[in-house]
């Protein structure tokens, strides 16, 4: 289901989304249709702009928050006009399964915005690459231990942090997925972090440590 | 004469109360003036008392002492118009003062002496009146002479307060509604060409995914998305320029963390406000701590800064601060640009930024 204001974006959506045999159950334009549309059609993944009527400011995201609190097993995908690294942080909360945070740009690759909606619907965690920039920006008291990555291991951490798999990392950066193991286990090791096979755990663990050293 | 003549009893209870209300100069201590003029006062109700009593005493008939009377009236009443005119302020308004008091007391030996005149001596025509509208006339040309500047300066300066008035108030019209205007064009700008133009990659990418096997086509398809990409990145830091999304959504103390947050400092913010800003001084206040955490990344090599935004009075006052190198430019471009703002707002902007190190942007905005 759609939470969209404008309807150019709405119905290019839509589309989009039939093309790519995504059945939209519901389309609305502001935040309490979200919440009943919700309710009434369970969907497996609402994708909802950040501003929505009637005050344009961050009603999507309330919502969006308040519908992940009533139905925990919701994904959503927040579609945004501007990277907000406070808007990310809210939005992952405790929990970051079934979370996407994009800027709306990113539509336009097609092919990787339907993989980012079947891996939130399916319990995993998409982020913009452009709030794991920021989340990565070096600064005092991470940056020290940040700047103790090779460059290699600062990209694996970013694709990490993105939400990527393991074998998604290895195609992007066009290495064997044994490297990429090799690498994920000396940035575990370099800032300390537990470590843990399972893709949304791990996404959980780096940005933890983003953004408790922030 | 009645209360008059009860002065000379009182002023023999020199620290009494009644006294201090009737010679408040007897009782911080008499200049040598004061006694005089208090001594005149005595002998002129003692004279009176004695020539009444020498007129009963002597047969009584033609009531003369009324004639000594209107003489020694006329001496307590100079006296006091004297003290009158001394009062005021020296320079033009005590010398106008001065006249009026002269011409008071012409006014009324004149109307004294005519009542004698028609009492005692049957005159019945009311003599004195040319006399009284040519002191009147002579008291008025000469206070319009004597006050003429000063009347129209009190003009101009009412005049030139108004204008101040005016202008404050339609200047601070005119920043209000530039700041509310340039939040509509951020929103136009939002819901407008940015979402057309995502739109539009949206539909070029459909395209792109039809084309597969047309690796010209899409080249070209790409390009033009990676163009869309380019223009919504700059329309999107346009947009952040006039005012930044946070700012516009969740207010000043949420901007302020996000900045704080971006920058890495480690800034330790302390806020006490609670009231509702007007969107030009939310919007002055949060460039003014941009500029000042950009400058202390940039230049100041800190350890720790801060920011404090507190209520003072009908001000808001915003601090910023680092314990960094020193030795800011407070003519700096940039600085600049913000005390242009600031003042647009009649707020005040100061730096501190001594070469021995630490700087501090101390910046008070009026929230009306």
């Amino acid at each position: 289901m759609i939470a969209e204001d404008l309807a150019l974006l709405r119905e290019g959506l839509v589309a989009l989304l039939r093309e790519n045999q995504i059945e939209v159950v519901a389309q609305v334009q502001d935040a309490p249709a979200l919440l009943r549309a919700i309710a009434g059609h369970e969907p497996d993944l609402a994708i909802v702009d950040v501003r929505l009527p009637p005050t344009f400011s961050d009603e999507g995201l309330q919502a969006a928050i308040e519908a992940r609190r009533r139905q925990p097993a919701l994904g959503v995908l927040v579609l945004s006009q501007y990277v907000e690294t406070a808007y990310a942080s809210e939005l992952i909360g405790e929990d970051t399964a079934g979370i996407g945070y994009l800027l709306k740009e990113r539509v336009g690759d097609v092919r990787a915005f339907i993989d980012a909606l079947h891996s939130v619907a399916a319990g995993g965690t998409v982020l913009d690459r452009q709030v794991v920039a920021e989340l990565l920006a070096p600064r005092d008291g991470a940056g020290q231990a940040l700047s103790g990555l090779t460059a290699r291991e600062r990209d694996v951490l970013a694709l990490m942090a993105e939400g990527r798999s393991n074998t998604a990392i290895a195609e992007s950066l066009v290495v064997t997925p044994g490297a990429v193991e090799k690498h994920i286990t000396n940035i575990f090791a370099k800032l300390d972090l537990p470590a843990c096979s399972d893709d949304h755990r791990r996404v959980l663990a780096v940005l933890a440590y983003l953004r408790v050293s922030r | 004469m009645g209360e008059r003549a009860r002065l000379p009893v009182d002023l023999s209870l020199a620290q009494g109360a009644s006294s201090r209300r009737w010679m408040p100069a007897l009782a911080a201590g008499l200049s040598i003036g004061e006694y005089a003029r208090s001594l005149v006062r005595r002998l002129a109700f003692l004279s009176a008392i004695l020539v009444a009593a020498i007129w009963a005493l002597g047969g009584q008939g033609y009531f003369w002492p009324a004639w000594a009377w209107l003489g020694l009236g006329d001496l307590v009443l100079l006296d006091f118009a004297a003290g009158w005119a001394w009062r005021h302020p020296p320079g033009a308004v005590r010398r106008v003062a001065c006249v009026w008091a002269v011409v008071g007391v012409a006014a009324v030996i004149l109307v004294f002496t005519w009542l004698l005149t028609w009492l005692l001596a049957g005159v019945h025509t009311f003599w004195p009146a040319w006399a009284l509208f040519g002191l009147a006339s002579a008291g008025s040309a000469y206070s319009l002479i004597a006050l003429h500047d000063r009347v129209l300066v009190a003009y101009g300066r009412r005049a030139l307060r108004a204008r101040i008035d005016t202008l404050t108030r339609t200047r601070r019209q005119a920043v209000d509604a530039q700041a509310a205007e340039l939040r509509r064009i951020e929103r136009d700008l939002h819901d407008g060409a940015q979402a057309r133009l995502v739109a539009l990659t949206l539909q070029l990418g459909r395209a792109e995914l039809r084309v597969q096997d047309q690796p010209e086509i899409r080249g070209l398809i790409l390009d033009a998305q990676r163009e869309a990409h380019h223009a919504i990145a700059e329309l999107r830091d346009l947009a952040r320029g006039i005012v930044p999304p946070l700012l516009a959504d969740r207010g000043l103390v949420a901007a302020v963390q996000s900045l704080a947050a971006r920058y890495g400092l480690g800034t330790s913010i302390e806020v006490d406000t609670h009231r509702g800003l007007a969107p030009a001084v939310e919007s002055a206040a949060y460039f003014v701590i941009a500029e000042a955490l950009t400058n202390t990344a940039k230049h100041a090599g800190a350890g720790r800064s801060w920011v404090v935004l507190r209520d003072e009075h009908r001000t808001l006052a915003v601090l910023v601060g680092d314990d960094g190198c020193g030795g800011a430019d407070p003519l700096g471009s940039g600085l600049a640009g913000l005390r242009a703002r600031v003042e647009a707002l009649d707020g005040s902007l100061r730096v501190e930024s001594p070469d021995t190190g630490g700087t501090v942007l101390d910046v008070r905005l009026p929230c009306g």
